[in-house]
């Protein structure tokens, strides 16, 4: 039964091993396309060394809302950037290249976000790396991909560019309005999750053939993935699709209303079981006699559905979002208030289950995160600590991975190849750092 | 386009399109396809998502639908039905066999169990319960072949104290509760009310953006799953819940609040983390304008002709413009410039001040808010072979977005879009269970298929 296989699965997760251990990611990557891959594959036990041009790495430690900081690090940056070893390595010195090539022939998987042919012109494209890895799975993203026109005229895209070409954001949005940016950055983060998909399974065809490949994955590409019926209902129809604002128009009754309090609650309940619940909770029983909404395409009809939601609308408005709810659940339909940050934080569901969860790190202390959103019965993906300075793990790795001596690793430093963080926000340690928390190999030198 | 000037590192974009242009994919060979897949998931398209995913990548998917077909099927927009197929379903049917069987009925589920025996990975979206009840939940399989992956996507999940909640798992919930409809949105201008402006409230995706969300998760905990069952043998039971898959695509908010108390709002078509970062109107349109590293927001005042005006020259870092006030003010400056424009004009500017503007080859992103009729004829997007018809040898030519992951030795490519309730079941009852013609007479006058 389901209880038996989730009993306790919060609090047992850490007497689990990880689905991807013995996996070995080399990253170099930047902004939020590039980096949530990696963390993601580290969440589910990968060992991922995140490569940064010192000293000043990833732009990503730049961004914040509103001018806050978090212990002096950008809260984006920290979000994404979970599970990893942080090496600032100069890519533009042939000694950082050879360092690469070295750490690049003890790993399976290798992700960069940089312009095409910047990862060739420093001498750690595929087509090098291959000569010493051939079984490397080695993926690129960006806006536009390695070849095409965009891509040759070497335009820069980030996730706001992918929203717009599209046409994402131009069908999320009211009819009346113009077409509206999302908040959350689906460009770069729900990209970096479906380019994983290609990863693992380039993976599982080495382990059948023990051939490595290279994967090109266009975020803008990959949001038009995501907008299903639009292009075929522009082929088939000719018309262009249109915006609907909350309006789901694949599902009837799906919308968002507004309440008595003036805050807002979404509802759906377009199968039959659903619609009738539905109509009980309104105290509407007669709708079931109407032939605008006897069964589900008929209500999804523009000028059925316009209905259906008026009359839906003008109840909701006579109640709190608490009411609905309730409703719902006893009449079986969906519905649920819009959960603001406070909610998705507070919630009790999403914190018994661990998925938001308590970090507890040995530089940034303790703070609520999410839980990688799989749970996997024998093998929890597990979120394990935050990020660090630019080159905090340097010596970790140089000796660790590489066996290297203190006097190579001088040599490295001193010319320049391997580097660490400076005193700008979001490259140094958080501020009351001792000096030795956190780190693997160093923290007892003087 | 034979004509443009091409790159310095055009011998690189030559050698990955010779090995990865989707018009060869057939030619190579395919991740998956030694996996074999049962999609037994009901009223979602999160399930319909998952399994698409793996059999793009040539997995053996076998579409398990009750004999009068998945309610899915009739989520279309206005209704409308290509060759009696909703829409939806027309692009998340790919590569898919379609078979029918009644879990129902006792003889269903035994057929089930048979199946199981044959299986890599179960996908199902019931009810927390419903599975256990027929006697198929994890538990009950993994004795039938413990090597099963046993994925489930529901509203809730399947344990915390709401699990056990009766909601049904739509896109427009997950929307809801993962947080981000509530800020996302424009907001109410001073002294109207939402009466006067019904638009300005938190506004959700269009596209179904939470069920694709908990679709790819479950794909890459699957494979994560498959991985390590290469090294020990052993299956396991997955568990999704939509919203906090979609959640989970979130950055700052979270950490935000947790920190500081504080409740992101709304911030319209700026952006809260970002500057410069936003649409802007133009003479006929509107762009997205990203120049969200110092030296990009003053390339953009410079290619305006404003890096005097402005004072570009003296900014020395972002900090000064990330407040929402001075957001504001500056986005006011920079909509009064960009509305003297057309889009194109912008985007052209943009490129070429990388290549001869004074902070070059820095430049601002430009790029136009296109509307999904103008993506679909975009020559950069038809080369790459995004919008290639699929043949169907049902529903004809039909195009559907694919080839979004292009790689050199195993690509994936779109065979079919779609089948009708129950096309493939001679074919596959034929080679998983051994029933002939007059056994799947018996099973359809029985209404077990």
């Amino acid at each position: 039964m389901a209880k038996e296989t989730w009993e306790n699965y919060k609090e047992r997760k850490h007497f689990k091993p990880s689905p991807l251990k013995g996996v070995r990611v080399l990253e170099v990557c930047t902004m939020l396309l590039g980096p949530l891959g990696p963390a993601l594959l580290g969440e589910m036990g990968a060992e991922v060394i995140k490569c940064e041009i010192p000293p000043l790495g990833d732009t990503t430690r730049s961004l914040n809302p509103f001018g806050w900081f978090f212990k002096d690090q950008s809260s984006l940056f920290l979000h994404i950037n979970p599970n990893k070893y942080w090496v600032g390595l100069d890519l533009h010195q042939p000694e950082a290249q050879k360092v690469f090539y070295e750490l690049a022939a003890k790993s399976d998987i290798i992700e960069e976000n940089l312009r095409p042919g910047v990862m060739e012109r420093w001498n750690v494209g595929y087509r090098q790396i291959k000569e010493i890895n051939p079984s490397i799975i080695y993926l690129s993203k960006n806006g536009y991909g390695q070849w095409g026109q965009y891509a040759e005229e070497n335009r820069p895209s980030n996730d706001g560019a992918s929203q717009a070409l599209s046409g994402y954001s131009w069908v999320s949005r009211f009819p009346s309005q113009t077409p509206l940016k999302m908040r959350a950055y689906i460009g770069d983060n729900y990209g970096a999750l479906n380019a994983e998909v290609a990863v693992l399974a380039a993976l599982h065809y080495r382990e059948r053939t023990g051939k490595g490949q290279y994967i090109e994955f266009s975020q803008t590409e990959n949001m038009m993935r995501t907008m299903s019926w639009v292009w075929p209902y522009q082929q088939i129809t000719g018309k262009g699709a249109q915006p609907a604002g909350n309006r789901d128009v694949s599902i009837c009754p799906a919308d968002t209303f507004r309440c008595i309090d003036d805050t807002f609650v979404a509802i759906a309940a377009p199968a039959p079981d659903e619609f009738r619940g539905l109509r009980t909770a309104m105290g509407k029983p007669e709708l079931a006699e109407d032939p605008r909404f006897k069964d589900h395409l008929s209500r999804l009809k523009e000028e059925n559905a316009t209905q259906i939601l008026k009359i839906i609308a003008d109840w909701a408005r006579t109640k709190t979002p608490d009411e609905i709810e309730t409703l719902a659940e006893k009449y079986c339909f969906a519905a649920s208030r819009l959960f603001n940050a406070k909610d998705v934080v507070e919630n009790e569901h999403f914190r018994e289950r661990g998925f938001m969860t308590e970090i507890d790190d040995p530089i940034y202390g303790q703070y609520r995160d999410h839980e990688f959103p799989v749970m996997m019965s024998k093998t929890p993906p597990k979120n394990k600590w935050a990020v660090r300075p630019v080159g905090f793990d340097n010596e970790y790795v140089m000796k660790r991975i590489l066996g290297k001596s203190d006097s190579e690793i001088r040599e490295l430093y001193s010319c320049g190849a391997l580097g660490k963080w400076t005193e700008v926000q979001g490259r140094r340690p958080p501020p009351g750092w001792d000096g030795k928390a956190g780190l693997i190999m160093t923290r007892d030198r003087l | 386009m034979m004509t443009r000037k091409r790159p310095d590192w055009a011998g690189w974009a030559d050698w990955v399109r010779e090995r990865d242009d989707p018009r060869i994919a057939h030619t190579r060979p395919e991740a998956l396809d030694d996996i074999t897949v049962l999609d037994l998931s009901y009223k979602s398209f999160a399930g319909c998502y998952c399994s698409s995913l793996l059999a793009e990548f040539g997995a053996e998917v076998l579409r398990i639908e009750p004999p009068e077909g998945d309610f899915i099927r009739t989520c279309t927009p206005y209704g409308t039905l290509y060759k009696g197929e909703g829409l939806n379903y027309l692009t998340e049917g790919r590569n898919k066999f379609h078979i029918t069987l009644d879990l129902k009925k006792p003889e269903g589920r035994e057929i089930l169990k048979g199946l199981v025996g044959e299986a890599d990975v179960l996908i199902e979206t019931y009810r927390l319960g419903v599975m256990d009840d027929w006697g198929i939940g994890y538990e009950q399989l993994k004795g039938i072949n413990p090597r099963l992956i046993f994925a489930s996507i529901t509203a809730h999940g399947q344990f915390g104290p709401m699990s056990k909640h009766k909601m049904p798992d739509y896109d427009n919930i997950a929307q809801a509760r993962s947080g981000f409809q509530y800020d996302t949105g424009e907001r109410l201008p001073d002294g109207k009310s939402y009466d006067e402006c019904p638009w300005a409230v938190p506004t959700k995706s269009g596209p179904w953006i939470a069920w694709v969300a908990s679709g790819t998760f479950m794909a890459v905990g699957i494979l994560a799953a498959l991985h390590w069952r290469e090294i020990t043998g052993e299956g396991q039971a997955l568990d999704v819940a939509t919203a906090e898959a979609y959640a989970r695509i979130d950055d700052y908010a979270p950490l935000w609040y947790d920190q500081e108390g504080h409740i992101n709002e709304r911030f319209g078509n700026l952006d809260t983390a970002l500057w410069l970062y936003c649409f802007a109107p133009t003479k006929d349109g509107a762009v997205f304008l990203g120049g969200l590293r110092l030296e990009m927001w003053q390339a953009f005042a410079d290619m305006m002709g404003k890096w005097d005006e402005w004072g570009a020259a003296n900014w020395t870092t972002l900090a000064p413009f990330m407040k929402e006030e001075e957001q504001l003010k500056w986005a006011a400056l920079v909509f009064e410039e960009t509305r003297k424009y057309t889009t194109e004009e912008l985007v052209s500017m943009s490129i070429e001040y990388a290549k001869h503007g004074r902070l070059a080859p820095i430049t601002c992103v430009v790029a136009p808010v296109s509307s999904p009729e103008e993506t679909m004829k975009d020559a950069n997007w038809l080369d790459r072979g995004i919008f290639t018809p699929v043949f169907d040898p049902v529903y004809g030519e039909v195009v559907v977005a694919q080839a979004q992951h292009k790689m050199t030795e195993t690509p994936i490519r779109t065979r079919w879009v779609c089948r009708p309730v129950g096309y493939d079941n001679e074919h596959i009852y034929l080679k998983y269970t051994g029933f002939g013609p007059s056994k799947l007479k018996e099973l359809r006058e029985q209404g077990i298929i």
